[in-house]
């Protein structure tokens, strides 16, 4: 198994910090974000799960999809080419997370190009979790602390004390072989940590079940709180659903700068689904709130395949009015035993 | 002299069985023990509510929910509300403001001792002068006296940054602004927020553009702590609510203390007397 | 020889039409001098200007705006200057807080035969300003910081 220690893992990021854009979680006043790190000790080593995901590196929170340029001519830009980027400290569940993305914007027709180039032009190097953290329930929904979809390599933690502080190495893609290359590593024979898993979480209803229990009064309940902001889409490292708008840049005499700007919504919020005219199909806080989990486990699967969450927590954390995603899953999965009940009876 | 928690819930019960109102809006325990917002539809349902130290959301928020009628020819919804001192506040706000009818709300006023947020003792009760509060239907009296605090709010940290140079102050802000995303979690559990369509999001006239870039959360948050300027009840909701813990509240409290020193008013103190920005003085002449 | 070019601050000017805006119009057909930095915007009162007018103006690259509408008592509505009058004495305290320095906001009342104050005071707010240098609040380049990738979030 390739191994690496602290110290070599450390040159090797200052390395990479100077050839490209090395992204890395940050403490900013406080809040655990992930952003451009000059050398490995500007990362916040030991945190557990950040508290935005990196997904703002592959579908930023705003874009400037075009530019146009109105002078005696007409020029229209595209977004420059990206710089190379690596993704260092990407937990497997935010690698998970960008592969549900993918399953939109890169497998479906039509192709979003800009998100392409940005995922090409990023590598995810991930950090094995070794174990769950509190809100953290990646195994409901098909994840696994130290699994490897989506990433380019992973890093795992050694435990026992002869390995000193040091990581094991999988490398899962021709990008992270790549990156690896001329890296000084070393090989020993080690056996991969099992992750500690949290025992007793609730089972993921099949998207049958979540269609029969469309109707019920429980969406009505649960969505009174709501604030509608949108605090749970933004934390959240799959939501993908976005704004665009045509704006002024810049107005000179003679010269004026137009962007299509491409900056992150969330189906929570009233605006979002409002039309020309003023109708809003989802009106209220109860609507909305049913859509966002319909989406994540019935209709993004069923169009798309990946499920639309991926178990990390965050929106659990973050809403201000305590509304739970896991509890949603146990309350689908009664509610879904109730009927079954009923029709038995 | 029972809980107050007894009380909430003996209030409630009577306002449902009556058929006064059609929901009960306070708090409740989650299943992992997290106090959350809670609506009591039923009679049979009021012992969900409870009261503890860590009920610190402004539920008047949700008033805004219940204000219209829910379709053609149906009544107003009637509600019944859990406050704090400085909801109640709120609560004069929006009668102020001809948000709400007095005869569709029924208030359940808590005489309230420091409330606790995330495990610490909240920065506004720290200040709190009333703990009675000014307007209510059913009045939650406490089981001991409750202990005012010994000082009002001196502002003394508002102050202190009224100190530095302005390069200093505005560096701090956009340091603050930097981590926003720009979910309007703020504007959303505000009680004075509640516009139709926000500044921030119109397209005609556009305002302000969608990026979450440093210039335009800047612009919505001095726009936002402005439009509140002389509306704001100084809950904390804002603050509290922010995923990225951005002290929000000391816009708003510069604000507000500015208010008090031009012209001598608290927000929704006196059920009588109108925010500042919605009248004016002929005789006044203001330091510009 | 190294000439050093002045800094020409851009101030934006919200006139009330029935006061302000005719004195500066005063000022021009007696064709006092007074400095061209200031770009004017009519609005029908003082009143009119939301504080929102004041931000975007900063925001979109002003170093420096001016409301002047009618003297107390001598409103075209009556009252609108008594509450522009609330409203900037105000915002002249959050901008001083928020690091804007409140210098850069002029708020004064300039009746329609006051033609000399208004180009009086458009020289000395000029000047202000100029002091002051360009404004720390700059507008978002187009597309520029977006395309480095260097997003907040």
């Amino acid at each position: 198994m390739r191994v690496l220690t602290q110290s070599q893992l450390n040159e090797w990021l200052d390395d990479l910090a100077t050839r490209l854009r090395l992204v890395a979680p940050v403490d900013v006043q406080g809040r655990l974000l992930y952003r451009p790190v000059r050398d490995h000790e500007a990362i916040a080593w030991g945190y557990e799960r950040s508290d935005m995901s990196p997904k703002t590196w592959t579908f930023p929170a705003t874009e400037a999809i075009v530019t146009i340029e109105q002078g005696s001519e007409t020029q229209i830009n595209d977004a420059p080419p990206p710089d190379p980027t690596v993704i260092f400290g990407v937990r497997p569940c935010d690698a998970r997370a960008a592969l549900a993305i993918d399953a939109l914007f890169l497998e479906k027709e039509p192709r979003d190009g800009r998100y392409a180039e940005l995922r090409d032009a990023t590598t995810l190097i991930g950090l094995a979790c070794p174990e769950m953290w509190d809100s953290c329930f990646c195994t409901v929904v098909g994840g696994l602390p130290n699994g490897t979809d989506g990433l380019d390599m992973l890093l795992t933690e050694l435990e026992g004390r002869e390995h000193g502080q040091s990581y094991a190495v999988q490398v899962l893609s021709a990008k992270g072989e790549r990156l690896l290359a001329g890296v000084t590593v070393q090989d020993r024979d080690v056996a991969l940590p099992e992750p500690k898993l949290t025992e007793g979480l609730p089972t993921l209803s099949p998207s049958s079940e979540w269609k029969a229990a469309f109707d019920d009064v429980y969406w009505q309940r649960l969505g009174d709180r709501c604030l509608a902001c949108r605090a749970c889409t933004f934390v959240c490292p799959t939501c993908r659903c976005f704004d665009v708008r045509d704006e002024v840049a810049s107005r000179r005499p003679g010269h004026t700068v137009f962007e299509r700007l491409r900056a992150w919504d969330a189906c929570t919020s009233a605006p979002y689904r409002r039309i020309a005219g003023g109708h809003n199909p989802r009106p209220t806080p109860q609507s909305r709130l049913r859509n966002r989990f319909y989406c994540k486990f019935m209709y993004y699967p069923d169009d798309f395949g990946p499920l639309g969450c991926v178990g990390c927590g965050r929106c659990i954390d973050t809403c201000p009015v305590s509304i739970d995603i896991l509890e949603v899953i146990s309350d689908v999965a009664r509610l879904a035993a109730r009927e079954s009940a009923e029709v038995r009876a | 002299m029972s809980s107050q928690q007894e009380q909430i819930r003996e209030a409630a019960r009577a306002y449902l069985e009556g058929g006064v109102v059609s929901v009960v809006i306070g708090y409740e325990h989650g299943p992992k023990g997290q106090v959350r917002p809670a609506f009591v539809y039923e009679a049979g349902d009021v012992d969900r509510l409870i009261w503890s130290r860590e009920c610190n959301q402004n539920l008047t928020t949700y008033l805004h929910s219940f204000k219209h009628s829910p379709r053609r020819g149906a009544p107003v919804p009637r509600v019944a509300v859990v406050v704090r001192a400085c909801d109640a506040r709120a609560v004069n706000l929006l009668l102020h403001e001809q948000q709400i009818e007095r005869d569709n709300i029924k208030v359940i006023g808590v005489v309230c001792g420091d409330r606790e947020a995330r495990g610490q003792e909240r920065q506004a009760c720290r200040y709190c002068q009333e703990r009675e509060p000014v307007i209510y239907d059913t009045l939650v009296e406490p089981e001991a006296p409750v202990k005012l605090s010994e000082t009002p709010d001196d502002y003394a940290d508002i102050l202190e940054m009224e100190e530095w140079a302005p390069q200093e102050r505005l560096a701090y802000w956009l340091t603050e602004f930097d981590r926003c995303i720009r979910c309007y979690a703020c504007r959303q559990a505000c009680p004075g927020c509640y516009c139709f369509e926000c500044v921030a999001e119109q397209v005609d006239p556009h305002w302000s553009s969608i990026a979450v870039e440093l210039p335009e959360k800047f612009f919505f948050h001095v726009m936002r702590a402005f439009h509140l300027a002389g509306r704001c009840v100084g809950c904390d909701a804002c603050e509290a609510v922010c995923p990225m813990d951005i002290p929000l509240s000391k816009l708003n409290r510069k604000l507000a203390k500015e208010v008090e020193d031009l012209f001598g008013y608290r927000t929704g103190d006196d059920p009588a007397a109108l925010p500042p920005l919605a009248t004016f003085n002929p005789e006044e002449r203001l330091p510009l | 020889m190294a000439s050093e070019k002045l800094f020409e601050p851009r101030i934006v000017g919200f006139l009330c039409n029935w006061c302000s805006y005719a004195g500066a119009d005063l000022a021009g057909t007696s064709r006092t001098q007074y400095p061209p930095n200031v770009r004017i915007i009519r609005v029908p009162c003082s009143g009119r200007v939301d504080p929102l007018f004041v931000l975007k103006a900063l925001q979109d690259g002003a170093d420096g705006v001016m409301v002047l509408g009618c003297h107390p008592g001598d409103c075209h509505y009556q009252q609108g200057n008594y509450i522009a009058q609330r409203r900037y004495a105000l915002m002249h305290r959050l901008l001083e807080f928020i690091g804007v320095e409140s210098g850069r906001l002029y708020v004064d009342w300039v009746s329609a035969s006051e033609g000399k104050k208004f180009a009086q005071i458009v020289t000395e707010f000029t000047e202000q300003v100029r002091a002051l240098g360009p404004s720390a609040i700059r507008p978002r380049p187009a597309g520029v910081a977006l395309a480095a990738g260097e997003v907040c979030a």
